[in-house]
Order: structure tokens, then sequence, then C-alpha cells
């Protein structure tokens, strides 16, 4: 149904109205170079800046490497239910993986509050921030933020040297089309608001892993 | 739930006879004496000036950063009917909702229908300041409905039925064992060590049970992306995650300004906004909602709606030579830098948006009651120095001082005979000089007879409560002459 919107054409008037006043002329220097350091090497940078973070990154060789990455992580977890995005690549890591435990697919819902950790791919690695880019076709928009622990099973070749790279690429693959949510996360949940004291875990996860295959 | 919430007390609300700008001087000239507030403010201020150092330093070339992220608003700005209506056309195309709100009454009362007309009992707050600016939780609450500020520091204010106290952080004015005194009264858990962990984890137990049990979320927004059709929202608790993930239906609340052309322009404005708000290089959760929960997804709300709020906004687009307010990203390093706001306090102002940017703002948003804010400021020029999108915030305190007086006229026959004098003694340099040697010369003799900061003394709004500013024995002219000149004109 349509909103009834009673104002619109009346705000859009008084715009239009405004701005038939001539903008002021920018004063200053209109030129200039380049804002952020060039990333020289993104994957090196991506680990920096991923400890600066707070974060886990694991670098791992081959498939084989990354489920047993996958299984000591869920070994240093507190029993209880895992939650997965339900995608063919992460059904093939879970078999060699084996957790010991309840899984609850994405196929199956959102996670639930009792989830222990959570377990996604990614769109995109960002290494000038440290960043993962996440859409809500990774297991839904609370797969990377209900659990405590979040752990991202990614791949060397996803990683972009920096945000507009990244925003760019996601311009022109529609991702914001074809995804109601995306998210770049550049960190565990964290509040700062008690005299600036960092606390992470303030809502969402303590734990963000991040395991990156290099061979694929 | 057991556990059950004041609203909030509006910025902005004076109920006592005072007017705005006489309860600003008592409170102010309180806060200002209040040693305790004072080392609280100056320990957090510290903090963030290290972290905002440390971050202006990570980026390669931050006036290039300013610049660019001027030149992204200003786009904007300049063409806002354009940007509004392409971001609008995107989210109806994915079958969410656009509100347009002429103020805060229409805002709130949309709000409010659709929650009553969804059944909804339980509502979910990510931090907004367009939600204070309209207080809408008292609204909402008047109905029936518990509403619960999610964002730690806002969670913090609203049980102690404040507003909050900065645009960044809300609870700066508390320290942990004033939150553990709160939290022990409130929510009925003590903490006796008052760790910062512990008191985090408590309210993160029961905001969770919130989280889970509202069916309404509501956001601001940090930006609207025209291209993108998407609400980008900056947290680092995930609390805005949360709100916008969970309840199944999400209210997006924002001001129209805050629309930028591109997506990739964020680029830029993340980095830059986290750097100014928090020191940080972008913020944990940089969030970008663009609809309902698609078929294909696992979760997310089933209503998408976003509220655009005028409120006043849109006649600051005639005048062009104040537009530039309508840049700002609400960073609040402004207020940090700023030397009256880190004396006075936040709560000092009675205003939504305090410091430098809200003394610029709110005359043109709630009328002339507040242009005694275009006079809190020592017009150091510090808030334009850090302004993440070069607003000339200090010019505009001038051009707001300007603007009252021409409608309104010097305040008394007195302060007009002063200002005349003023303008000829301006005009004719050996006046002034002559004016300024007379002045040393009685002063100094004032004080000599212990007069200073009597009704005597014409510094007396200065002595009366300081020591009195040491005369020099020189003019600046002459000093100028002698050696000032020279010096900064490099010896040449």
């Amino acid at each position: 149904m349509a909103t009834s919107n009673p104002s619109r054409e009346a705000i859009l008037a008084r715009i239009r109205e405004g701005l038939r006043t001539p903008a002021q002329p920018m004063e200053g220097n209109t030129f200039y170079g380049p804002i952020f350091e060039a990333v020289e090497n993104p994957l090196e940078r991506f680990q920096q800046e991923c400890k600066a973070n707070l974060m886990e990154c694991q670098l791992t060789d081959d498939a084989a490497a990354s489920a047993q990455a996958l299984t000591q992580v869920l070994q240093s977890l507190p029993p209880g239910e895992i939650f997965i995005q339900d995608d063919p690549v992460l059904r093939r890591l879970m078999t060699v993986a084996g957790p010991q435990r309840q899984v609850r697919w994405s196929s199956e819902g959102g996670p639930r509050e009792q989830s222990q950790a959570t377990i996604t791919l990614v769109d995109a690695l960002i290494a000038q921030t440290g960043s993962i880019f996440v859409s809500a076709s990774g297991g839904g928009r609370g797969a990377s933020v209900v659990a405590p622990t979040h752990i991202v099973y990614a791949f060397a070749k996803q990683l972009v040297p920096d945000l507009v790279t990244a925003l760019r690429n996601a311009t022109a693959d529609g991702r914001l089309d074809k995804n109601s949510y995306a998210c770049v996360i550049s960190g565990s949940s964290r509040t700062a608001d008690i005299e600036k004291i960092l606390v992470q875990g303030a809502h969402g996860p303590m734990r963000l892993v991040v395991i990156v295959e290099t061979s694929a | 739930m057991s556990t059950s919430l004041p609203s909030p007390k509006p910025a902005g609300e004076t109920p006592s006879a005072l007017t705005a700008a006489q309860k600003f001087l008592r409170d102010a000239a309180t806060k200002s004496a209040d040693l305790v507030h004072r080392e609280i403010i100056r320990k957090n201020m510290d903090s963030y000036d290290a972290a905002h150092n440390r971050g202006r330093a990570r980026i390669k070339d931050w006036e290039a950063a300013r610049r660019k992220c001027q030149e992204i608003k200003r786009e904007a700005i300049n063409h806002l009917d354009r940007y509004l209506l392409q971001f609008e056309q995107k989210v109806l195309e994915r079958g969410g909702h656009v509100f347009w709100a002429a103020n805060g009454d229409e805002a709130c009362a949309y709000i409010k229908d659709l929650a009553v007309s969804r059944g909804v009992k339980t509502v979910v707050k990510s931090k907004s300041m367009v939600t204070e600016e309209m207080h809408l939780a008292p609204v909402l609450e008047a109905v029936g409905m518990h509403v619960w500020e999610t964002d730690l520091g806002e969670f913090i204010v609203q049980l102690r039925n404040e507003a909050p106290y900065h645009i960044v952080t809300p609870a700066m004015h508390l320290d942990r064992n004033q939150i553990r005194d709160l939290f022990r009264e409130k929510l009925g858990e003590d903490i006796p060590d008052a760790d910062p962990q512990k008191l985090v984890a408590l309210a993160r137990r029961k905001l969770r049970e919130a989280f889970f049990a509202a069916e309404m979320g509501i956001s601001g927004a940090n930006f609207l992306v025209a291209d993108a059709g998407a609400v980008a929202i900056s947290t680092n608790e995930g609390n805005g995650r949360l709100s916008t993930s969970l309840p199944r239906i999400h209210v997006a609340v924002t001001g129209i300004e805050k629309v930028i052309p591109r997506l990739e322009d964020l680029g830029t404005l993340w980095p830059v906004l986290a750097t100014s708000g928090t020191g940080q290089p972008i913020t944990t959760y940089s969030t970008l909602a663009s609809g309902p929960k698609r078929a294909d997804e696992a979760d997310g709300p089933e209503e998408f709606h976003v509220v655009l709020l005028d409120n006043g906004r849109s006649g600051l687009l005639a005048n062009a030579e104040e537009r530039e307010i309508l840049h700002c990203i609400r960073c609040g390093a402004c207020l940090n830098i700023c030397p009256v706001y880190r004396n006075i306090g936040g709560h000092t102002y009675n205003t939504t948006y305090p410091g430098p940017i809200g003394s610029v703002l709110t005359p043109h948003l709630r009328g002339s009651e507040f242009e005694h804010l275009s006079y809190a400021s020592s017009l150091c020029g510090a808030c334009t120095s850090v302004c993440p999108v070069n607003i000339n915030l200090h010019h505009h305190l001038l051009h707001n001082r300007r603007d009252f007086t021409k409608v309104s006229g010097p305040k008394t026959s007195g302060e007009r005979r002063q200002f005349k004098l003023w303008r000829t003694a301006m005009l004719h340099p050996r006046l002034y000089a002559l004016g300024g040697w007379i002045m040393r010369r009685s002063l100094r003799l004032l004080y000599g007879m212990g007069l200073a900061g009597t009704a005597l003394d014409p510094m007396r709004a200065w002595s009366r409560k300081r020591t009195p500013v040491p005369l020099p024995s020189q003019s600046f002219r002459a000093r100028w002459r002698s050696d000032l000149g020279r010096k900064a004109n490099g010896n040449k």
C-alpha cells in the first residue's frame, strides 16, 4: 500500500525554492593528491589491520588446512549450537571439519540467541581497514552479529586493496539490489561509553575469526 | 521484562520561568565551577584527543580528506531534491516505504500510528539524534509501548531520565561508579568493583531480552545513499545491527540533509567520520540497509520504512551563506575541541545538538529563543579547524549574531552608544590610539586602588570572578612597530 505523504510536495517545493539561490563559490584549492596511503601488499596489510582491530586472522594453504583451523576454533568454544550459512562451500568444509555439536543451517531461519558461534562466507576482504564485507545472502542479517563468536571462511582472491574499490565493486554488481542488507565489519563488537575504556562484546560478537585460504 | 524505564526528559524543555538564555547562563556558571564534572570531562577529552590525533596521522592527507568530504556533501546539498528522489525511488522499488515529515509532530505521528496498527509492544532504538530532536520516545511510551535505547550511553542516560550529554558519547559526564550505582538502583544488580567489562555485560544481558522481544527497531542514519537506495548506519556496539535485523519492522529516521550521491563516497566519508568521532580508522559496523527482507534471505524485517525529517532544514537552503551548515555529519569533533563545551558541558546548552554545531544550528531550527547560543563561543576557530567537512563554524556564529542584531537591534541604548563609539574609533586610528592610552592608564590606576571587579571596573564581566588580565605597558601598535612586526615578517 502506498504511503500517504501529505507534506512530500511541500518539502520538495521548499527545497527547490531554496536552491534557486545559487551556492557560494568554494574557497581554496580544488586539486589534491591521494587521501589514503596506497596499499602495497594487500594480504600483509589485511593481517596488520586485523590485529589492530582485535580480530583473529589465520592464513591456510588449502581446504584441508582451513578445516583443521576451523576445528580448532570450534573446540575452543563452549558447548552449544552453531549456526552456519547454508552454502555448498561451507557444507563441504563442515564435512571435513566435522563439528561434534548441533548445527543450524541458515536455510532453517536466522540464528538463535543460544547459538555459540556463526560461520559464514564473505563478499570481500578489505586490506586498507582490515574489514570483512558481508551481505544478507551470507546467512542473513543476524549471522554476523547474534552469536558471541563469528567465524569467517574467506579466500585471498577476495581481497581488495581499499574501501573505495570494495564499494565500487558492490555498486557494479548491484549488491544492494540483490541483498536487503550489507555490512563492512572491522572487528568485534565494542564500546568505550564508560570512561572511554574499550570493552569488547558490547552487543555483538566478542570474537571475530577470519580464516583466509591463500591457494584458491 | 521486569525493568520499567522512565521516559527521557526531552532536551530543550524549560520548566522554570527563566528564559533559555537566563537558564544557560545560570547552568554554565554552575557547571564550570563543578570540579568533579570538569575532571571527568578532562579525562574523556584527553583520551579522545590522543585517539583523534593518532587517527588523523593514519590518513595520508587529512586536509584532502576534509576537502573531498566537503565536496561530496556540497554536491548533495546543492542538488538535494534530485538525490532525495533518487533515494526514494530505489527504496520504493524494493518494497520499502518513505515518509516525508515537515516537522517532528508529523514524524512522530507516522511512527506511532504505524506501531499501533502493527500491534507493537516493544521498540528497540539505536542511537539517533533526530529522534531526540523530535522527542519520539515519550510519544510511543504514551500509548503504552516499552522503548529501549540500546546504545550503551543512551541506555544509561535513559535510565537517568536525562537527555544525551554528547552526540557521540551520550554518557560522557558519568564515571563508572555513578553507572554502577545507577544499574544497582534501576536494574537491581550490583557490581561492587564497578568494572566496566562487567557493567557492559550486565547491559548486554538486559538489552538482549529487549532485542529478541521487540517488534519494531528504530534507527537513525549517518547517510542516505542515493544511487544505492540504502541507509548507512555506523555503530561500534552492534546495537544498530541488532535493531535493524531482529524486529519485524525497521524504521530509519533521519534528516533530509543526510543524503549523499554515491555508494563509493562512503569510501572517504566512513573513515573520516570515524576518525573525527572516535579516532578509529573506521567504525566497527558500517551497515547498509536497503529494504525489507527478501524472500531468499534467512532473516530480517518484513517492513522497511524511512522517515525523512525536514523540521526547518529546507529553510536553511535559501540562505546561501549558511547553507553549508547542512553539510554536518554529526561527528562531534567540534564539541570535543570547543573550550566552552569542555567547561560548561553538554546539558547546559539545553538543546538536542550541543556545542558549536548546535549553537549554529539550533537558532535556525528552534527560533530566536536560542539566539544567545551564538555568543556561547570564544570565536577561537578551533571548531572550524577540526570540522571534517570544513564548515566555517565560527563565522556562522558571527553571521547569526549579525542577523539577529539586524532583526532585534542592540539590546539597550547603552549598547547602542557603545557600538557607535566603537565605530567612530575604528574609523579614526588616532582616536582609537588615544582611547587605548587612556584606558591603559585608567585601568592601572583603578587596579592599583584595589577596585578590580567592582562596579567602577569597565572589565568587570571578566574580573569580578577572575584575576585581572595584566595590562601591557605599550599599545599593540607600538609593540608591532618595535619587535612584533619584525618577527611576524621573518626579521626582513
